[in-house]
């Protein structure tokens, strides 16, 4: 099988034709998404789960830490900025920076806990702690609102100097999720092929030899866990605007294993792009074969069971072995990248 | 003084003690060897020197400094590198991959989140350099985990020297290659020894008296000899290991 | 003291419960390698299977749903030990032949599988039986209440108690006093070597499974009175499971079954002082645990530990 460490081993550019081709998406998903029967804030929703997604896989994927209690941290981001707007000021920038902040330290005080732990004792202590915080939004109801939520978040204005836009049109919001989104997506793949990203995935290939290179690995993995969670913090945020709430649901056990399976459906463990594909196709069968029958996640789940036994690629995977099929002609073999420049 | 020293070393696994006062001195510019039945506790001797394990009793220095006890990670930036006999490589990845992750100037950079590797014509040609000492410069691009046997115990090696040690240390080199593959690797270790000091553990007699300039024997847990090859070839247990050796040859 | 009695005894009647589903768990895990987070799939199919055989709701309205419900309520609900935990072993063996494309690959796949798993079995129960929370109609003779020394005791949890007793026994004279509990007691410690020993690995591997999830769905049986009975319910069970055998040690019989009543009696008695809070321990428990030690109080090295 292949994996996420083959498909790259050439310089990077900054921006890739694949990232040309989902900003393009992205600005016509408004006008697009309702001409092909859907709507609008479906593309919202997309854009918050590839950033949240993307975020996690670096730690998934990546370095090859399971973690299955990452919505918890989705969850902090939201109700940290609705708190942030309700208690300390209206403010975007104020809450996407106390989202951030929130969903880092939840993440850095347990990813130093959960570092030191390897296999299933990793994936079942995330487990614990995503109940636990789950579990801590649902009782603590004068802060969270509990069961009902936190309700009656304001979507700020984005002020940028003496510029003020309004994001309370769901088009709005659309534009600076798919901005923010699209940074998230140059930043991380930047940092998948930089020197940190490869010790990252150097861990995840043979952890005993990281160590006898001379990596502290032990903070590798717990940098990563932080950072992971403070993308997850991010797109939390961009949820409590899109819904002008937050709920506990978010954290819950099944919300943190839906990203992972989006991500391995997709080809996350093959692919830097695999989270995308994955979310997108939850999505479009959330709202197509939902819209069908009420039973899709069921059929979601059997997709997801057939492609762990079947194609743990994912798609990305399978695409890329059609491509590679297909190109077969061409000398394929072992070439130095080119390093003209990039 | 040695360059690198194992002083009264202990170690015992539960109730069983496998290494038993052991005291080594390894010379810098010698190669130095290790030898023994299996069970004997070579490996687990190997593994407390690398810092792998931890003795229960006695101490490692290098360099005049004391490592024992050191996580693994710390003693490799001192300049302690090693190989594995079950080889430890990142398959997942291109073969110039493998020995870049090790290069200290790599290293470096670990933290560096921003900048592409791969556009690095600097690590990029010092990668390729290691690999040609090794012989594996014209695979560099190719997935490691496509080379043959031979190959990929070239690059186990290659990693560790990528690593610019002071000390190398191989674990069974040989283990596993044919008469021709294992010629190479003698040409090898006799380039390698005028840059590196080099301890290692064999079970090819020949290959380590061929090489080696002092030989130590550990045998139930302790050093039952030590010497140079030719001082060893007197030694009663060494003669009955090598005629053991020649008739299953 | 005196006071805490009450609790103390729902805390060990959950306890023997969970014993039966660590028991079920342990062997999977010693056999399989696999860390099954279905199992507690496994034990809601048991529940939610005795709810119908009780209820007869499949075949209302016709003749022989009828007839079924003129059966008294205390055959049915022997019929419903039975039914249960069969079905949930066949829903068992049916996961072992899924899981089968993972063997030998890191075992991340098979954790995937199995919460896969978990997922569409709870989606399907939803599917079936609906959302809420469904209540098992019990027969007279162990319901209702009795008083004791001026306490009032539920006589169900005297007999959940009880039935858990008698049914890790019956699992213990299996593993210790047959030929096929020995064949299953080798294979949960060193599957290779019985393999060696000439035993078919895959059938093995199939028998062990569908005996764990029998003892699981057996397990959801009797504790719908007690947990409640709702499409939830499966995920909630699989932590304590995890961390009873990490707790007592892969492998261990008794090992699980201490374990099982410790982590059953600190559940019952954050209950007496703080009842929202009792399952939340459970987690907190699992932090504190693996956090010092993970090879538990009487195992061994196992495959958790890679």
């Amino acid at each position: 099988m292949i994996s996420l460490s083959d498909i790259p081993a050439r310089p990077s550019a900054w921006i890739t034709p694949p990232m040309i081709a989902l900003a393009l998406l992205l600005l016509a998903a408004p006008d697009l998404l309702p001409a092909i029967g859907l709507y609008q804030y479906l593309g919202i929703e997309i854009a918050i789960w590839i950033g949240f997604a993307l975020g996690f896989n670096l730690l998934f994927g990546y370095t090859g830490l399971h973690s299955f209690g990452h919505g918890a941290y989705l969850g902090i981001g939201a109700y940290a900025f609705g708190l942030f707007q309700h208690h300390v000021a209206v403010s975007l920038w104020g809450g996407l920076f106390a989202a951030v902040l929130a969903a880092g330290i939840a993440g850095a005080l347990v990813g130093a806990f959960l570092s030191h732990r390897r296999g299933i004792y990793y994936a079942l202590l995330t487990i614990g702690f995503g109940q636990i915080f789950w579990f801590l939004a649902m009782k603590l109801h004068r802060v969270t609102g509990g069961e009902d939520g936190l309700l009656g978040i304001p979507r700020p204005p984005l002020t940028l100097g003496p510029w003020q836009v309004a994001l309370t049109d769901n088009r709005a919001l659309f534009y600076f999720a798919a901005a923010l989104l699209m940074i998230m997506v140059v930043l991380c793949w930047r940092l998948a092929n930089s020197p940190f990203g490869r010790v990252l995935q150097a861990i995840r290939q043979n952890e005993t030899r990281a160590r006898f290179v001379g990596y502290e690995v032990w903070r590798f993995k717990w940098a990563v866990f932080t950072l992971s969670a403070m993308l997850a913090g991010l797109a939390g945020s961009l949820l409590a605007m899109a819904q002008q709430s937050a709920y506990p649901d978010v954290m819950s056990l099944h919300q943190s294993g839906l990203v992972v399976m989006m991500v391995l459906v997709g080809g996350g463990l093959v692919s830097f792009w695999g989270p995308v594909l994955g979310v997108v196709f939850y999505f479009v069968a959330r709202d197509v074969l939902g819209g069908l029958t009420e039973t899709w996640l069921f059929w979601y789940g059997l997709i997801f069971m057939a492609m762990v036994m079947l194609r743990p690629e994912g798609l990305a995977g399978m695409l890329h072995g059609l491509l590679r099929r297909g190109s077969r002609h061409q000398p394929s073999s072992a070439r130095a990248p080119a390093t003209e420049a990039a | 003084m040695a360059l690198f020293e194992a002083r009264r070393i202990h170690k015992r696994f539960g109730s069983r003690v496998v290494l038993e006062d052991i005291s080594l001195a390894f010379e810098e510019g010698q190669i130095s060897g290790i030898m023994g039945p299996n069970g004997a506790g070579k490996s687990t001797c190997f593994h407390v020197l690398t810092g792998q394990h931890r003795p229960d009793r006695g101490e490692v220095l290098f360099d005049g400094q004391r490592i024992s006890g050191l996580p693994p990670q710390r003693i490799a930036r001192m300049g302690v590198s090693r190989s594995f006999q079950l080889m430890n490589l990142f398959d997942d990845t291109v073969v110039i991959e493998n020995v870049m992750l090790a290069l200290p100037s790599f290293r470096e950079r670990r933290l560096r989140a921003m900048s592409a590797v791969f556009s690095d014509r600097g690590l990029i040609d010092q990668a390729l350099a290691v690999l040609d000492q090794v012989g594996l410069a014209a695979r560099a691009w190719d997935a490691a985990a496509s080379l043959s046997y031979g190959d990929r115990r070239a690059l186990e090696i290659a990693v560790a020297l990528a690593a610019e040690p002071r000390i190398l240390f191989l674990d069974e080199p040989t283990s596993g290659l044919g008469a021709e593959a294992t010629r190479r690797l003698a040409q090898l270790v006799r380039q390698l020894r005028e840059r590196y000091t080099i301890v290692m553990i064999e079970h090819d007699m020949r290959f380590l008296f061929e090489l080696a300039d002092r030989i130590s024997v550990i045998h139930w847990g302790q050093v039952i000899a030590e010497g140079t090859p030719a001082q060893l070839g007197d030694n009663k247990w060494v003669r009955r290991s090598a005629l053991a050796e020649a008739t299953h040859a | 003291m005196i006071d805490l009695l009450p609790h103390i005894i729902n805390g060990l009647t959950l306890g023997l419960l969970f014993a039966l589903i660590a028991l079920g768990f342990t062997l999977i895990v010693g056999v399989m390698e696999v860390i099954n987070l279905a199992h507690g799939s496994l034990f809601a199919i048991g529940a939610y299977f005795a709810l119908t055989v009780i209820a007869g709701s499949w075949f209302a309205g016709t003749p022989f749903g009828a007839w079924w419900l003129s059966l008294p309520l205390g055959l049915r609900y022997v019929l419903a030990l039975a039914i249960g935990p069969a079905l949930a072993g066949l829903a068992g063996m049916l996961l072992e032949l899924c899981l089968r494309p993972t063997y030998g690959k890191p075992p991340l796949y098979g954790l995937l599988l199995t919460f896969g798993a978990a997922l569409v079995i709870e989606e399907l129960i939803r599917l079936i039986w609906g959302t809420g929370e469904q209540n098992l109609a019990l027969p007279q003779a162990i319901n209702g209440a009795f008083l004791l020394n001026g306490m009032i005791f539920s006589t169900y949890r005297f007999f959940a108690a009880g039935f858990s007793i008698a049914a890790i026994i019956a699992v213990w004279l299996f593993l210790e006093r047959t030929s096929a509990g020995a064949v299953i007691k080798a294979g949960a410690h060193d599957s290779e070597m019985v393999r060696a020993l000439g035993y078919d690995l895959a059938r093995l591997r199939l028998v062990v499974f569908g005996f764990g999830a029998a003892l699981a769905g057996l397990a959801g049986v009797v504790m719908v009175p007690i947990w409640g009975l709702r499409p939830h319910v499966g995920v909630d069970i699989v932590i304590p499971a995890f961390l009873i055998i990490v707790i007592g040690g892969v492998g261990s019989f008794w090992g699980a079954v201490i374990a099982a009543l410790l982590v059953g009696l600190a559940i019952g008695i954050t209950g007496a002082y703080a009842a929202a809070w009792s399952t939340m321990s459970m987690y907190l428990l699992l932090i504190a645990i693996l956090g010092f030690r993970s090879r538990g109080l009487l195992g061994r090295k196992s495959a958790l530990e890679h």
